[in-house]
């Protein structure tokens, strides 16, 4: 077995939607291997679940999609972030840096609080 | 802006699955080939770079499988939590669903009722293979008597229209009545048809053949087809029919075919009973050489690829030719057609079509009164909204939520609508004329149910536009802040006053219209008759001529039946006649002997052979002389019964009593021995014309045929002496079916069904119009009161009574109220020359039914004022300023 970190529910959506704010339009191989790099490839993702998550993030209206060609002109689907994929975005980087620290000080030994 | 486009893909998703699919398809198999090319470039061959990368998309169809469920879930996910909370949210405003559903379950019902009918009568093809080539064809008078009448066509131009070469078949048919004996004898409705009716209507028998050119051969022998109805009931299904006999009019007929059970034939179509038989017609020579005799109707299959105008234009040039040919004749006639399907309904197409037309415009005023309903609501819900949008839901994401609530209230209607429809349309079949063709074809049918659902869907979107796309303009920031408010600028709110004025100008122009129509149907029930219909039992019994030549046989037969049903227990009194009211008369001239001669020659008068115990059979009253007697036979004084207007009319309000008449200048002279009431002979609505009853006895001076029977008896507890004229007339003539048996009463209900069905659909209609009424003009009051809740409140602080809440909310209404009122009393009035022909001893002036329409509407607008009023007067002041 490949050594692979659980993903907590929801935080491939975050990853997504952060690496199309920072990386522009992906397709999803793109995004696929760009998570895996920033995770300093400790994170091996499963590609078949990164489909799922897309779909939802278009349900929503936070990504938008459009075909175009990759840089080795194969035709691919290219994601977009949205305006208020934006707002989503960073809706949930303030949530999450909340409840990092929160838990994070729970974590820490007592009295090493800051 | 980006809003909608969420909405639009998941739009696309439902309509497009199989597009969406594709692209998935191919978007993972460019992630295969992408990541397969970045293997290869580090150096992997590339099949196993292939295999590697489906490995980690964890196969192919598996992938595509877990997105396609997140697809297909979210969907189904977000609707059913938006239908949850619609209903969540009715619940909570049990009085607001109620009345929303009601007026839509009103709107919508009617509506379908009313599509079922036209759907039927009109909208549904005829059930025959390519039926809209099926003609009817029939000939007009276009000479200076009758110009424009129709007329049947005749048979010797059956001919010439073949000929035509526009036609791939043309049938010549009528519907004549056939006696079935042998066993029960049953009188039935036949059609006399041409070999080529069954390639016309592309229909060929279930069992057996249909006829052909030799059975149509007057010299061949006879032969018949059967209905399904009659196999089954007389035949037992027996398949083994074929080649036996049925005994038609007293002559034996072989069985050579028997007609699919749906088969529905023309004459079901413009009759109001089923054909049960069919026999070859048979043209005699004479006849086909006489075209000025038009006995029969006609249909014709035309060619493929000929139009309707194609076949009209060359049956017109055949026309003319044969107006050259025989001027004596054709000169003043063409012949004109018509798809068989229009053809049977041209009379009731168009009142048929207005009336869809009308219940489409409730159905349009009951959406407008929701949507008004859903505004003031939405007002109590701009928190909601707010709180909505401030958790982040998305524009579309609100709307679709208020759309769905909107569904869910319009399909809970449909399905109250459904049932009110099924017990509307009984009502309406109950009530309808039986000149409404088609009727048995009326049913809640997977066409009907379909059309429930796209008006359901229709209507739900409609009243739920406005006010999802005002709730959802709402900013939340006003909402929350409780300073938002509704949108109500004067547009709106002058549009919406132009509404309630309509809504109760409709209402009262219903009003008024119904009222003239339920009067005069009071009034003309409570026209005398000049004879008593109750406890009368009438039958028909027509005599064939094989068995009856002669007037004396007729007479014989029905003086036995007479004296047979004399010993029947119950049975008070019995006529026969040639003709009974309500079935017909015959008008003949004649001449009161000194008194001089009309310019046209003769007088009028309705003349009748009558039996002695007719008058007491009918519950007619003698009013000066004597009835007829038994000793008015053959050999006697010829003598005659005459009615009261009879001798108002012709002899100046002198005395009838011994005059002579005379039906011809050399015939013999009638002694006038009685006057009697006068009888209105073709049901209460009718005009009275003079009246002479001649024995039936003295053949010699009026030798009809006699042919109805008058029974009646004690009380209603012995009407079921039907079996027992039945046994008596078997007894005498095992061949003699009786036919039309029914009460007096029966016939007189039937004839006025057109007059009942009207005042019905209009009661109904009126009734329908003042409940949209009260709800539209309820709706605008609780708009202004939900919107003038601060204000009411600061009223009621500073000591304002709940009478001046009430007044001050009338006194916002009363214009309103008033204008509409007036507004439909005047378009009553001024259309009403298109109803004053139905109305019965009722002018159009009647101030009753302008005050009762009034009165009722000005009691709805107080209605609504005090129910909204009401709830307004409960607020607590301290509530409804803090709204503030």
């Amino acid at each position: 077995m490949s050594p692979r970190t659980d993903l907590l529910q929801g935080t491939l959506a975050l990853m997504v939607l952060k690496t199309l704010e920072t990386m522009g339009p992906q397709h999803g191989y793109g995004l696929a291997r760009r998570i895996e790099q920033v995770s300093g490839d400790a994170l091996t993702l499963n590609h078949g679940t990164l489909y799922p998550a897309l779909v939802k993030l278009e349900h929503e209206g936070w990504i938008r999609a459009r075909w175009g060609l990759s840089d080795n002109n194969r035709r691919a689907k290219f994601y977009a972030i949205t305006p208020r994929g934006l707002k989503q975005l960073h809706a949930e980087e303030a949530r999450w840096s909340r409840v990092t620290h929160l838990v994070g000080r729970f974590l820490k030994p007592v009295g090493d609080a800051s | 802006m980006s809003g909608w486009r969420p909405a639009l893909n998941r739009l696309r998703e439902w309509l497009h699955p199989a597009a969406v699919e594709r692209e998935l398809d191919e978007e993972l198999r460019a992630h295969v080939e992408l990541m397969t090319d970045d293997l290869v470039a580090q150096g992997m061959a590339p099949d196993a770079a292939r295999r590697h990368a489906a490995m980690r998309l964890g196969g192919l169809d598996q992938a595509k499988e877990r997105t396609r469920d997140v697809r297909g879930l979210a969907a189904l996910a977000t609707a059913w939590r938006d239908v949850r909370y619609a209903l969540r949210w009715l619940r909570r405003a049990p009085g607001f669903a109620a009345v929303t559903i009601a007026t839509l379950t009103l709107g919508i019902g009617v509506n379908v009722a009313i599509f079922t009918l036209v759907d039927a009568v009109v909208l549904r093809p005829l059930a025959y293979p390519d039926a809209s080539r099926v003609m009817a064809i029939w000939e007009v008078d276009t000479g200076p008597r009758t110009p424009g009448a129709r007329m049947t066509v005749a048979p010797g131009n059956l001919g010439d229209y073949r000929l035509a070469d526009v036609f791939s078949a043309v049938a010549g048919w009528a519907i004549r009545a056939r006696s079935i004996g042998g066993g029960e004898p049953e009188a039935v409705q036949a059609e006399e048809v041409t070999p080529e009716y069954f390639e016309t209507l592309g229909v060929a028998p279930a069992l057996g053949r249909a006829f052909t050119a030799d059975d149509a051969d007057a010299g061949g022998s006879r032969v018949a087809l059967l209905s399904h109805g009659l196999w089954q009931r007389r035949f037992a299904s027996d398949a083994a029919v074929l080649g036996r006999r049925i005994i038609l009019d007293g002559q034996p007929h072989v069985i050579v075919g028997v007609m699919p059970p749906g088969f529905t034939s023309p004459g079901d179509l413009v009759a109001a009973a089923r054909t049960a038989v069919w026999v070859p017609a048979v043209y005699p020579p004479e006849l086909l050489a006489n075209r000025g005799d038009h006995e029969i109707r006609v249909l014709a299959r035309l060619l493929p690829g000929i139009t309707v105008d194609q076949a009209r234009t060359r049956l017109g040039a055949v026309s003319e030719a044969l107006a050259e040919q025989y001027p004596d004749t054709n000169r003043d006639v063409r012949a004109a057609l018509q798809p068989l399907g229009d053809d049977i309904v041209r009379d009731v197409r168009q009142p048929l079509v207005v009336l869809l037309a009308l219940v489409a415009l409730i159905l349009t005023i009951a959406c407008v009164n929701v949507a008004n309903l859903l505004l003031a609501r939405g007002v109590a819900r701009r928190r909601e909204m707010a709180v909505r949008f401030a958790l982040g839901a998305s524009r579309a994401r609100v709307v679709t939520a208020l759309v769905t609530e909107c569904l869910v209230l319009a399909t809970l209607a449909a399905v109250g609508g459904t049932l009110l429809a099924a017990w509307v349309t009984n009502l309406l079949i109950a009530t309808a004329p039986a000149t409404l063709p088609r009727l048995a074809d009326v049913s809640l049918d997977g066409r009907v149910l379909a059309y429930t659902a796209l008006v359901a869907v229709a209507t739900g979107l409609l009243f739920g536009m406005i006010p999802a796309w005002q709730a959802s303009h709402s900013r939340p920031i006003d909402a929350l802040a409780g300073t938002g408010r509704a949108v109500a600028t004067p547009a709106v709110m002058r549009w919406r006053a132009t509404l309630i004025v309509a809504q109760l100008a409709l209402s009262a122009f219903l009003l008024v219209w119904a009222g003239l129509m339920v009067k005069s149907l009071v009034r003309l029930n409570s026209v005398p008759l000049g004879f008593d219909p109750t406890n009368v039992v009438a039958a028909q019994m027509v005599l064939p001529e094989t068995r009856y030549p002669t007037p004396a046989a007729r007479l014989q037969f029905f003086e036995a039946v007479t004296a047979r049903l004399r010993e029947v227990p119950g049975v008070r009194a019995i006529g026969f006649a040639n003709a009974l009211p309500m079935r017909g008369a015959w008008s003949s001239g004649f001449r009161i002997d000194g008194l001089p001669p009309p310019e046209s020659g003769f007088l009028q008068a309705a003349f009748q052979a009558v039996s002695v115990g007719y008058f007491d059979a009918l519950g007619m009253s003698l009013e000066d002389g004597r009835l007829l007697r038994d000793e008015d036979a053959d050999g006697t004084e010829p003598v005659a019964v005459v009615s009261r207007l009879f001798e108002r009319r012709y002899l100046n309000g002198d005395s009838a009593i011994g005059r002579t008449l005379r039906r011809a200048p050399t015939a013999p002279a009638i002694r006038i021995v009685g006057v009697i009431a006068d009888v209105r002979r073709e049901g209460r609505a009718s005009t009275l014309e003079p009246q002479v009853y001649l024995p039936a006895a003295q053949i010699a001076i009026y030798p009809v045929r006699l042919a109805h029977l008058a029974v009646r008896v004690d009380s209603a507890a012995a009407l079921p002496v039907v079996p027992a004229l039945r046994t008596i007339v078997e007894g005498i003539d095992a061949e003699q079916p009786l036919s039309q048996v029914r009460t007096l009463d029966e016939i007189l209900y039937g004839a006025s069904a057109d007059r009942r069905f009207r005042a019905v659909l209009f009661a109904m209609f009126a009734v329908l119009a003042v409940a949209l009424a009260s709800i539209g003009t309820y709706g605008v009051v609780a708009f202004v009161v939900s919107q003038r809740t601060p204000e009411i409140g600061v009223r009621l602080a500073m000591g304002a009574t709940t009478w001046h809440i009430y007044r001050w909310l009338l006194t916002r209404l009363v214009v309103l109220v008033l204008g509409g009122v007036v507004l439909g009393l005047i378009a009553a009035r001024g259309l009403g020359r298109y109803v004053e022909g139905l109305l019965f001893q009722v002018t159009l002036n009647d101030a009753a039914s302008y005050a009762g329409a009034a009165l009722m509407l000005l009691a709805v607008g107080v209605g609504a004022c005090i129910v909204a009023g009401r709830q307004a007067t409960r607020i607590d002041p301290t509530t409804a300023l803090r709204y503030e």
